[in-house]
């Protein structure tokens, strides 16, 4: 691998990210739409709101702190990215491996935490912890999933699982290897998601939004970046370690729009746990089955 | 010259009432006069032991006095603590006091060399006698009451030890500890002779504090004068102990001995130091800590071989030093201990010294009780049966027990006086503990010699055959 | 001269001027000075260096050897004594003194701590490992005590366990004499394979478990966190950094170097199931989760923190068991680590108590503004503590983690991620609750810390981010030790660990993200400028705010979880203590009870009876 190839690599992939993201954000509204039967919005509006935020004239901020938070949560997955390998580029990711991901992932979450932390309203406050109480439930079953994957595959390495599911054909993807993992997976994936019914962390009518309550313009534009990231993020980590990576363009945006679609949709036919509820229902299940499936995979 | 270290404070005792203004330079001039005499003996003894016949009868005829390092080594400790622990003063009280105190280190010095168990007998009386004046001396009710329970206890002991010498003479027909070691293989290893050997061990284990005749201590104690208690439990408890091991070694090297000594030491460790954890006030806590202490000698001794005498000599000279210090500092500090708060502030070399020293009972390397305690342990260890890993299971946690309580006090010690009602320690106690303090880290700095005198010391000991062929069939040149 | 003599007399004379100018203020500067002297005389030290003096214990020769093992906790001794008298040297020792505490008494209890830990690190028999072991149990008994009443309290609290747990080590000691003739560790190591393997599980059991105590191992815990947390500032932070990694310097040395990993499987509980290495792998993970969601209740920092340190012990111990390359040397790296961030966190939680005077987490709040370098402090400490990256306790933890995976320990695995996702709930309230949210009214003028307090902690981030970034700086090290110790060694590169089925490259991760925080920056601050607004210019709620109105979030943070798992606390390990203490108090009753009776006589009769009856019935 040469220099400027991966350069190019390193700044093609958050890139292409940012525009799957969008495009799932997209689809996310145009789920929301359908279920609620509405029109929906047009195909880019996703853009239209980030450059509408980015301009806007009003920015508040609350001090320095806020703005590195920012910076750091939309910075973060810019990282991340380029360590997910999508068909034909590998960027960082024999370097950094599964376990490093699922941790540099949590940094934009530390820095939206700052970020609000510093904004001095209880609100935000509140919202952030629970967002960490969340994160504590859902990441359990996430690290069984791992786990798991990692165990099955021998390997740590993303590049390497999503090869050894192309070479073994469908019957080699984790999901069909690993269905009770798989299921746990997609569990966990909805509720890092955050979308309902595991969003008390937002909760509009009882906290304001929670973390979001002191960010307008360029820091509210800033977490709908993030949300983009995030949303593929978990698309294409999900696709690589369950159905088989991508072996073509094609192929792999259609397995991450058809993974993310899932959440999404179960999402708005559900009102919201509060958070002693949630930790309850994601330790039981996905845990469980997350067990199950390492006792079948490790069998 | 060393039956002087008996003769003559035994003489100075009776006269120093007479001696008029004399005696205020006469009194303490006598444990001088004693350590020297003993530091003279000193080398002779290392090199080879010898024996005094009293009067020029030959043994086992004539009494002996058996001149060992040990020996030395107790006399030495008699004429220092009795130095140490002087009880100065004016008053007629002090004068009585003076002769009293005499007449134990005379009664002492004899005890320790006393080579028969008549003479043994004697001057075990006579320390009794001295201790009962001694014990009630402060005067108040309470006392008396503890001295009077004292002297029951301690003269029915002192019965039982007849009955037990008197069944030994009926057997063996002779008191000599040389000629009832040849002899006692024939004459007394059977159920008689242990059961002479057990009425001693309970008649002599009143003054060896030992469980579970030991009750009187802690009353005893709290009463008496703290000089008084340290005398009783740092020395007088040591001899006892001393004529137990003689007896041990010489006349009674038995298993069924040596058991009834590690199961009456065992449990001596294991209630005094849990019943010191309870000990409201300084100066019970010390007695009950010494009886736990002394249940670690027994134990140590109880050890078959030199391995059990070194690690039992170790653990009774440590023992020697510490605890007269602890009592010395706790005459100022006695009563309840919440009553001590920044006592350690107030007088800062009595809370360094009583940290020191309650460091080194617990068993802190380097100080030299770490390495009575390593010695003892690894005694225990090397035995193999329940009961000899029991005995170190027991020290091992009764050490922690200890720590606790005495650190319970060190937290006292160091605690704000609100009140500013800290007592400050007295100059003459502070200036004895000094000198023990400086004794301990003497001998932490030179623990490598000391190790290696403890070993000839204890060889010298155990060495039963020799002991018989000095005093029964001496060469011309020792015999004096 | 050897080169261990050198530094044992150089720690020895830093005691010696500590004891003599320790209450000269000038002269608190030269302390740092003495231990940078150390640090040099250490890092110049070849591969094993022997003390001079020696001597003879049983006939067997005893004495001291730093190795490369040894020299390793060495280091970061030495660099967590520096730090801490470094922060301790102005300003804050200034008013330490004018509070009426010893000045003197706090360096002499650090160089003695230093010089009691150096002796233990060179320990290579057992009667050395045994004096250094109670040299440091009492050094840090004096560090405890310093604190006032109820430091006191922890301090005394300490003393049963700690000698508990140094006479554990004491019969391991006699015992392992009695059954192998010998007092070397390296002649034991060889003696122990021999042993039935009951006598090995009784001196490894006693051996485990006293040097347990010290690194707070479960169920030995309970005495740490108070006992560092209300030593004095610096010492809190000396104490939290490296005083509890000497039971797990023990601990190692007797599992990899006594039992050897051979022999370690031969010591089991249920035959081919479960045995020491599991047992102790489930203690460590236990030890990583119970006192981690500790923490997370605590509300005063200092305890929160020395909590985690407790916590963070599992890491190690996990990482050792764990046993291969890259699991000791997450395991060992760990110590430096955690050294040097919590090293860092103490000192931030002490600059903040040194300009409000209360590590009380729910008075404070908003001091970000008023102290950014303790924040920066603090944020760079505890995202090392979280083990995220780019900072060093990310790599640690994840070569721990890395090594569970390979070696298929799917629970244990569990128990440590489920114990840094604690850490990170718990320390997030930390800076939350310290610096974010509201400034509170009579905070608002303070100032930051002085230099003389921030210096120290600003060295210590860069550490924590260099050897985050560069970990090969550090694996360099716990190579050696690896080797020294009998430990596979760990095949490492600058950046971090190579391997075709998963490496780790922090210069890379830490690169891009880096690179990904520039371009979020770019968009951030390409999007035209933002208006900053005072700090107490507030409004939630449909109201402006005030300094006057309090609404910080900070009591009870994670309600809702503590709603879920709140009856889980039980306080079992506690009750235990006090049920042990109360047992003990009762059986103390009773033996007093014994020597009160009435009738001492009739008592002394009753036992010649005896005698004599055992003698006739024997």
């Amino acid at each position: 691998m040469n220099w400027t190839g991966l350069l190019v690599e390193l700044t093609l992939m958050p890139l292409v990210a940012f525009v799957v993201g969008l495009g799932l954000v997209l689809m996310m509204r145009r789920i929301a739409a359908k279920i609620q039967r509405r029109v929906g919005p047009p195909l880019l509006q996703p853009l239209y709101d980030i450059v509408k935020l980015y301009g806007k004239e009003t920015q508040i901020s609350h001090g320095l702190m806020h703005d590195i938070g920012i910076v750091m949560a939309v910075g973060g997955y810019i990282a991340a990215e380029t360590m997910l390998p999508v068909p034909g580029m590998n960027g960082i990711a024999d370097k950094a491996g599964l376990l490093t991901l699922a941790y540099v992932t949590m940094i934009p979450s530390l820095g939206l935490a700052l970020g609000v932390g510093q904004c001095a309203n209880p609100n935000g406050s509140i919202g952030i912890a629970r967002a960490l109480t969340a994160m504590l439930a859902y990441d359990i079953p996430l690290v069984l999933v791992i786990f798991g994957v990692a165990w099955h595959f021998g390997s740590n390495n993303l590049v390497d699982i999503a090869a050894a599911q192309q070479q073994a054909g469908i019957a080699g993807w984790g999901a069909v290897q690993m269905p009770l993992l798989a299921l746990a997976g997609l569990f966990a994936l909805h509720a890092m998601l955050g979308k309902q019914p595991f969003e008390i962390y937002v909760a509009p009518a009882e906290i304001a939004t929670g973390p979001m309550v002191e960010m307008g313009g360029k820091y509210l534009g800033g977490l709908f970046v993030m949300q983009c990231f995030q949303l593929y993020t978990a698309g294409v980590l999900y696709v690589t370690m369950f159905l088989g990576g991508g072996e073509n363009w094609a192929s792999f945006l259609l397995k991450v729009f058809a993974v993310v679609a899932i959440p999404v949709s179960l999402a708005y036919v559900f009102p919201r746990y509060r958070t002693e509820d949630l930790l309850r229902l994601v330790w039981k299940w996905p845990v469980l089955l997350g067990l199950a499936g390492i006792w079948l995979a490790m069998r | 010259m060393i039956t002087l270290t008996v003769a003559l404070p035994l003489l100075a005792a009776f006269l120093l009432p007479l001696a008029g203004p004399l005696r205020y330079a006469l009194g303490p001039a006598v444990p001088l006069a004693m350590a020297w005499l003993a530091l003279q003996a000193w080398a002779p003894a290392q090199a080879e032991p010898f024996v005094i016949a009293i009067g020029g009868f030959r043994p086992p005829l004539g009494i002996a006095f058996y001149v060992d390092t040990i020996a030395v080594l107790l006399n030495l400790a008699v004429a220092a603590c009795v130095l140490l622990l002087w009880p100065w003063g004016t008053g007629a009280d002090a004068a009585r006091k003076q002769s009293l105190t005499l007449l134990l280190a005379g009664a002492s010095a004899g005890l320790a060399l006393s080579g028969d168990l008549f003479n043994v007998y004697v001057f075990y009386e006579l320390v009794a006698v001295a201790s009962y004046g001694l014990a009630a001396g402060r005067g108040t009710g309470a006392g008396y009451a503890a001295a009077f329970r004292y002297l029951v206890v301690s003269s029915l002991g002192s019965l039982l030890a007849l009955i037990g010498i008197t069944l030994i003479y009926f057997r063996a027909g002779t008191l000599n500890l040389a000629h009832l070691a040849e002899l006692a293989p024939a004459a007394l290893h059977d159920p008689l002779g242990l059961s002479a050997f057990l009425l001693l061990l309970v008649g002599l284990g009143v003054k060896a504090e030992m469980f579970p005749v030991n009750a009187w201590v802690p009353e005893v104690y709290a009463a008496a004068e703290s000089r008084v208690s340290a005398l009783l439990a740092g020395l007088v408890s040591k001899l006892a102990v001393l004529v137990l091991v003689r007896l041990l070694v010489l006349v009674f090297p038995l298993d069924e001995a040596r058991l009834a000594l590690l199961v009456l030491g065992t449990l001596g460790i294991v209630t005094g130091e849990l019943a010191a954890w309870r000990a409201r006030d300084l100066t019970r806590m010390l007695a009950f800590s010494s009886i736990g202490q002394l249940g670690i000698v027994l134990v140590a001794f109880a050890i078959p071989g030199e391995a059990g005498l070194a690690a039992g000599l170790a653990v009774a000279v440590h023992h020697l030093i510490a605890k007269p210090a602890l009592f010395l500092l706790a005459e100022r500090w006695g009563g309840s201990i919440e009553a001590l708060a920044g006592a350690g502030l107030r007088s800062k070399l009595g809370g360094a010294l009583f940290v020191l020293f309650a460091l080194s009972l617990v068993g802190v390397p380097p100080l030299p009780g770490f390495w009575a305690k390593f010695l003892t342990l690894s005694g225990l260890a090397a035995q193999s049966g329940a009961a000899w890993w029991l005995a170190a299971a027991a020290i091992l946690l009764t050490t922690v027990v200890e720590a606790s309580y005495l650190f319970r006090v060190v937290g006292r010690l160091y605690a704000p006086d609100d009140e500013g009602r800290a007592a400050a320690q007295g100059r003459l106690q502070l200036a004895g503990a000094g000198v023990l303090g400086a004794c301990l880290i003497a001998a932490a700095a030179g623990a490598v010699p000391l190790g290696e005198a403890l070993k000839h010391m204890a060889a010298q000991a155990g060495d039963r055959p020799a002991y018989i062929e000095r005093v029964l069939r001496p060469h011309p040149e020792v015999a004096q | 001269m050897s080169g261990l003599d050198q530094l044992l007399l150089a720690s020895a004379g830093t005691l010696l001027v500590a004891f003599l100018l320790g209450a000269w203020r000038p002269a608190s500067w030269l302390f740092t000075a003495l231990y940078a002297a150390q640090l040099a005389l250490l890092l110049r030290m070849p591969e094993a260096a022997s003390a001079t003096p020696a001597f003879v214990v049983f006939g067997q020769t005893i004495g001291w050897t730093l190795d490369a093992y040894g020299r390793f906790f060495a280091v970061i001794t030495v660099g967590a004594a520096l730090a801490a008298s470094w922060f301790a040297s102005g300003e804050w020792g200034a008013r330490y003194e004018a509070a009426e505490n010893s000045l003197r008494a706090l360096h002499s209890a650090m160089a003695a701590n230093v010089l009691a830990m150096l002796m233990l690190l060179a320990s290579r028999d057992l009667v050395t490992l045994f004096i250094g072991w109670e040299l440091v149990s009492w050094a840090s008994f004096l560090m405890m005590a310093l604190g006032g009443q109820r430091a006191m309290r922890a301090a005394l609290r300490y003393v049963p366990y700690a000698m508990g747990g140094a006479m554990a080590v004491l019969g391991a000691m006699v015992f392992a004499h009695a059954w192998t003739g010998t007092l070397d560790l390296g002649l034991l190591a060889q003696r122990l394979a021999h042993l039935e393997p009951a006598r090995l599980w009784v001196l490894a059991a006693l051996l485990i478990g006293g040097f347990g105590v010290k690194m707070g191992l479960l169920p030995f815990h309970l005495w740490q966190a108070g006992a560092y947390a209300e030593a004095p500032g610096p010492g809190t932070a000396f104490l939290g950094a490296i005083s509890s990694r000497m039971g797990l310097f023990a601990i190692a040395l007797v599992l990899v170097r006594l039992i050897t990993l051979e022999g370690l499987p031969a010591l089991t509980i249920v035959p081919g199931l479960f045995g020491l290495r599991e047992a102790l792998a489930w203690i460590a993970a236990l030890t990583i989760v119970l006192p981690t969601f500790t923490a997370l209740k605590q509300n005063d920092a200092r305890y929160l923190l020395a909590w985690h340190g407790i916590g963070q012990g599992g890491y190690m111990l996990l990482g050792i068991v764990v046993g291969d390359a890259w699991g000791s040397a997450g395991g060992l790296m760990h110590v430096f680590n955690h050294a040097t961030y919590q090293a860092a966190l103490f000192l931030s939680v002490y600059a903040v108590v040194h300009r409000t005077g209360t590590a009380d987490l729910n008075q404070l709040g908003g001091l970000i503004v008023r102290m950014p370098l303790s924040f920066l402090t603090m944020l760079v400490g505890i995202i090392g503590l979280a083990g995220l990256p780019p900072m060093n306790g990310f790599v640690s933890k994840w070569l721990v983690y890395r090594s569970l995976m390979t070696n298929g320990m799917p629970l244990l695995f569990l128990a440590s991620v489920i114990g840094t996702l604690g850490t990170i709930l718990s320390v997030y309230k930390l800076l939350h609750n310290t610096f974010l949210g509201q400034l509170r009214s009579e905070h608002v003028s303070i100032r930051e810390a002085p230099w003389s307090m921030t210096l120290p902690m600003l060295a210590l981030c860069v550490i924590v981010f260099a050897t985050g970034t560069a970990p090969g700086l550090v694996l360099g090290w716990v190579a050696q030790a690896q080797a020294a110790l009998g430990l596979p060694v760990i095949n490492y590169t600058l950046g971090g660990v190579e391997s075709s089925r998963g490496g780790l490259d922090m210069l890379w991760v830490v690169g891009v993200l880096f690179g990904g925080f520039g371009i979020g920056a770019l968009l951030f601050y390409g999007a035209g400028r933002s208006k900053r607004l005072h700090q107490l210019d507030n409004y939630a709620g449909g109201h402006f705010l005030s300094a006057d109105v309090r609404y910080q979030y900070s009591d009870n943070f994670y309600a809702g979880l503590m709603h879920r798992i709140g009856p889980l606390y039980r306080g079992a390990f506690a009750w235990a203590e006090s049920a042990l203490s109360s047992a003990v108090s009762l059986a103390a009753t009773a033996m007093q009870g014994v020597y009160r009776q009435q009738v001492p006589a009739l008592f002394l009769l009753a036992t010649a009876v005896l005698a004599l009856f055992w003698v006739v019935t024997r």
